[in-house]
C-alpha cells in the first residue's frame, strides 16, 4: 500500500486511512466514500429504448483487470478512470461499486491489498475524521414503466418464475436468479424490482424482467426507471447507550423498547432514517442515492462515538 | 342578529369524533387516577391530532386509540410510568395497532417523548404484588416488607441498567426478575427453593416470558461480581448460592463492576496513547503496527482476568447471518450487460408444460 502511494502521487489526496482511534486490523477501505458527497451525475432516467442490445465496452476490460483475490491494484483504476470519462458517466459511479468491494471481512488478514483511493474529479476537502467504515448496501427498490397493459393471468400461465394470487395481491410476483431479485408486475404495466445489492444490479434485473414480459408477447418498453429506496447497514463495533442518545437527540429519535429494540433516528439532512441498535449495528434507509447513505452514516458516527465513552 | 345555536353551544362545534375522543381520555384519566392537568394536556394533543390530515381520515378503529395514545404520551412526558401494555389492555387494543398510531402521533405532532423511567416503573409495578400483607393464600415466609423490597429491586434494576441488560429490552420483565431476586435475597433460607413462576403466582402478577432470560443474565452478572469479592472467593458460587450475598454485592457494586469487567474507559486510554495521531500525517506502516500493538497489549492484560462489559447480544452472538460482501463479479455489473435469449427462455414454459399447467390449475 505504501509503495503504491509513492509511485503515483498525482492520484491521491493525502488522506490518511488510519486517522481514527478505532482499532483497524482489517482491510476496511476508508476514505473516498465520505469524500464523494457530490452525487453521481449518472442519469438513471433512461429514455424509452430497450438497451439490452447495447454492447458493453467496459465489461471485458474490467473483468481482466480484477485480480484473483478480488482486490484491485492501482493499474486498473487508471484504466477505468479514462474509460468512464469517455462515456460521460461520472467516474465515481462504477468505481463506487469497487468501493464496496473490500467490505471489512475479518477473515482477510493483511494479505489483500487495501483499496487504493482515487482522485475525485473535483477537489474535495477531506473529512476531518472519517469513520473508516463504509455501509454496505443490502437492498435496492426500483420502479420502471413497461408502458403497456398486461394480462397477469397470461403471464402467470406462461412464466415459470411467476406467482399470481389475485385474491391476495393484485400483481404477479416474479423472481430471477441473477441478480437475485423479486419483481411485482402490475396489469397497468408498472413494475417494482426489489432485492438487488446495487443500483446497476437493480437496473439489470429490471431489464431482465422486462425481457421476460417481452418474450411473453407484450410490447414492453423500459421507461422512467428510477431508484426509489436504498437500504444499507454497517457496524460501528462498540455498544451504544440508546437511552442516552434519545435524551440528547430527542427531536430526531424515537426509542421505545416496549415496541422495538432499536432506536429510530430520523435524520433531516440527508433525509434518512437510521435504526440504531445496542450492539452497534446500524441500518440506514430512505435513500434515493447511495451518497445519502454514506453521508448519513458519517453524520451519525461522531454522535455514536460520543456515547461510547459515556457509560 | 345572531342565532341562539351560533352564539352558544360550544359542544356542538366539536365533531362527534372529537367528543367521543375527549370522553375516552377523561375515562382513562379517571381509571388511572391521573392528575387533572394530564387530562387537559391529553385533550389538547387529541384536538391537534384530529385536525392533522394524517389522522383526520384514519379508520374509526384507529381513532378510538388516539385518545389512549394522547394519554400515554402525556404520562410519559410527566414521567408517570405507564406502560404500553397497560394502556393497550385498557383500550382492548392490539399492540401492533397501538404502536402504529403512537409512532405516527409522535412523528406528525413532533412530540418529544422521554423514555420510560425504570425507577418509577419499579414502584408502580411492585404496587401490584400481593406479598406485602399476610393473606390466606400467601405462605408466611413469603411475606415481605414493601419498602425493603422496593429499595433492593431498584438497586438491582440499576445494576441491570449499568451492565447493558436493559437497553433495547422490554422493561417489565426486567423489573419482574429483579423483584424476584430481591425478594429471594431478603430471606434466602426460606425462599431459595421457590421458582420464579411460583413467586409470580403467589404475588398475583403475570410472568412475562423474557423474565426467565433476564433472571439468568442478572445471575451471571452477580456471579462475575462475586468473583471479585475477597471473602466470597473461598466459596464456590453458583446461581443459587450467590443469591445469599446479593446484599453485599449491591453494597459494593461500583467497586465490583470496575474490577469484574474491563470497562471501556481503560481500553480507550490504552489505545489512544500510542495511537494518537493528527490527520494528514503519513500512514506509516509503523503507525499501523502501533495501532495493532495497543489493543493486543490491552488484551494480554485482560487475558487472565475480567472480560469487557458488553450487552448480551454481543457476548453471545447468534449465528452470524451477515451477508457476504459483494463479489468481484457482482461489482463489475454496469446494468447495461447484454441479456441472452437463453437466459430469459429458462423462465418460460414450453407449450406442453403450459398445457399440463392449464389442466392442473383449470384456468
Amino acid at each position: 500500500f505504501k509503495d503504491d502511494l509513492s509511485s503515483s502521487p498525482q492520484l491521491f489526496t493525502p488522506m490518511s486511512p488510519y486517522d481514527v482511534d478505532l482499532p483497524i486490523q482489517t482491510t476496511e477501505d476508508v476514505l473516498f466514500s465520505s469524500q464523494f458527497n457530490q452525487s453521481k451525475e449518472l442519469s438513471t432516467d433512461f429514455s424509452s429504448v430497450d438497451l439490452s442490445f447495447l454492447p458493453d465496452v467496459t465489461q471485458d476490460n474490467k473483468e481482466q483487470n480484477l485480480s484473483e483475490d478480488g482486490c484491485e491494484t492501482q493499474k486498473e483504476l487508471d484504466g477505468s478512470l479514462s474509460r468512464n470519462g469517455d462515456s460521460g458517466i461520472f467516474m465515481g459511479e462504477s468505481n463506487f461499486s469497487y468501493a464496496d468491494a473490500t467490505q471489512p471481512s475479518p477473515e482477510v488478514s493483511g494479505a489483500c491489498l487495501p483499496l487504493t483511493p482515487m482522485t475525485p474529479m473535483t477537489p474535495v476537502t477531506p473529512a476531518s475524521e472519517s469513520s473508516g467504515i463504509v455501509p454496505q448496501l443490502q437492498n435496492i427498490v426500483s420502479t420502471v414503466n413497461l408502458a403497456c397493459k398486461l394480462d397477469l393471468k397470461n403471464i402467470a400461465l406462461h412464466a415459470r418464475n411467476a406467482e399470481y394470487n389475485p385474491k391476495r395481491f393484485a400483481a404477479v410476483i416474479m423472481r430471477i436468479r441473477e441478480p437475485r431479485t423479486t419483481a411485482l408486475i402490475f396489469s397497468s404495466g408498472k413494475m417494482v424490482c426489489t432485492g438487488a445489492k446495487s443500483e446497476e444490479q437493480s437496473r439489470l434485473a429490471a431489464r431482465k424482467y422486462a425481457r421476460v414480459v417481452q418474450k411473453l408477447g407484450f410490447p414492453a418498453k423500459f421507461l422512467d426507471f428510477k431508484i426509489q429506496n436504498m437500504v444499507g447497514s454497517c457496524d460501528v463495533r462498540f455498544p451504544i447507550r440508546l437511552e442516552g442518545l434519545v435524551l440528547t437527540h430527542q427531536q430526531f429519535s424515537s426509542y421505545e423498547p416496549e415496541l422495538f429494540p432499536g432506536l429510530i433516528y430520523r435524520m433531516v439532512k440527508p433525509r434518512i432514517v437510521l435504526l440504531i441498535f445496542v450492539s452497534g449495528k446500524v441500518v440506514l434507509t430512505g435513500a434515493k442515492e447511495r451518497s445519502e447513505i454514506y453521508e448519513a452514516f458519517e453524520n451519525i458516527y461522531p454522535i455514536l462515538k460520543g456515547f461510547k465513552k459515556a457509560s | 342578529e345572531v342565532a341562539y345555536s351560533q352564539s352558544t353551544g360550544q359542544k356542538e362545534q366539536l365533531s362527534r369524533c372529537l367528543q367521543r375522543g375527549i370522553r375516552r381520555v377523561q375515562d382513562l384519566c379517571k381509571v388511572l387516577q391521573l392528575p387533572t392537568v394530564f387530562e387537559e394536556t391529553a385533550v389538547s394533543y387529541l384536538q391537534r391530532a384530529l385536525r392533522h390530515p394524517s389522522f383526520h381520515l384514519v379508520s374509526l378503529e384507529k381513532k378510538e386509540l388516539l385518545g389512549g395514545c394522547c394519554v400515554f404520551v402525556t404520562c410519559r412526558q410527566h414521567n408517570w410510568p405507564l406502560t404500553m401494555g397497560t394502556i393497550c389492555s385498557l383500550l382492548y387494543a392490539k399492540q401492533e395497532m397501538f404502536a402504529g398510531v403512537y409512532l405516527s402521533l409522535q412523528k406528525e405532532l413532533e412530540l418529544s417523548v422521554p423514555a420510560l423511567s425504570l425507577a418509577d416503573l419499579v414502584k408502580t409495578h411492585l404496587n401490584s404484588f400481593r406479598l406485602f400483607q399476610h393473606a390466606a393464600d400467601v405462605p408466611a415466609p413469603f411475606v415481605e416488607d414493601k419498602e425493603k423490597m422496593v429499595a433492593r429491586t431498584m438497586q438491582i434494576v440499576e445494576l441491570a441498567s449499568e451492565t447493558w441488560l436493559v437497553t433495547g429490552r422490554h422493561p417489565v420483565p426486567i423489573v419482574t426478575a429483579a423483584a424476584f431476586l430481591s425478594w429471594q435475597s431478603l430471606r434466602p433460607a426460606a425462599r431459595l427453593t421457590c421458582t420464579l413462576a411460583r413467586f409470580c403466582k403467589a404475588a398475583g402478577v403475570d410472568l412475562p416470558p423474557p423474565a426467565h432470560l433476564r433472571l439468568r443474565e442478572l445471575l451471571q452478572i452477580l456471579l462475575r461480581m462475586a468473583s471479585q469479592l475477597a471473602w466470597l472467593r473461598v466459596f464456590k458460587m453458583d446461581k443459587k448460592t450467590v443469591v445469599k450475598h446479593i446484599g453485599d454485592l449491591l453494597q459494593h457494586r461500583i467497586f465490583l463492576l470496575k474490577n469484574a469487567f474491563c470497562l471501556e474507559e481503560e481500553e480507550e486510554q490504552r489505545a489512544a496513547a500510542p495511537g494518537e495521531r493528527s490527520p494528514g500525517s503519513p500512514p506509516a506502516a509503523g503507525g499501523a503496527a502501533q495501532e495493532e500493538g495497543s489493543p493486543s497489549g490491552g488484551k494480554r492484560r485482560r487475558e487472565g482476568g475480567p472480560g469487557p462489559l458488553l450487552p448480551p447480544c454481543l457476548t453471545n452472538p447468534r449465528k452470524r447471518l451477515r451477508t457476504a460482501a459483494l463479489s468481484a463479479s457482482d461489482l463489475a455489473v454496469t446494468g447495461d450487460e447484454p441479456i441472452s435469449d437463453s437466459e430469459i427462455e429458462q423462465y418460460l414454459r414450453g407449450p406442453e408444460e403450459v398445457r399440463a399447467f392449464r389442466k392442473a390449475k383449470a384456468w
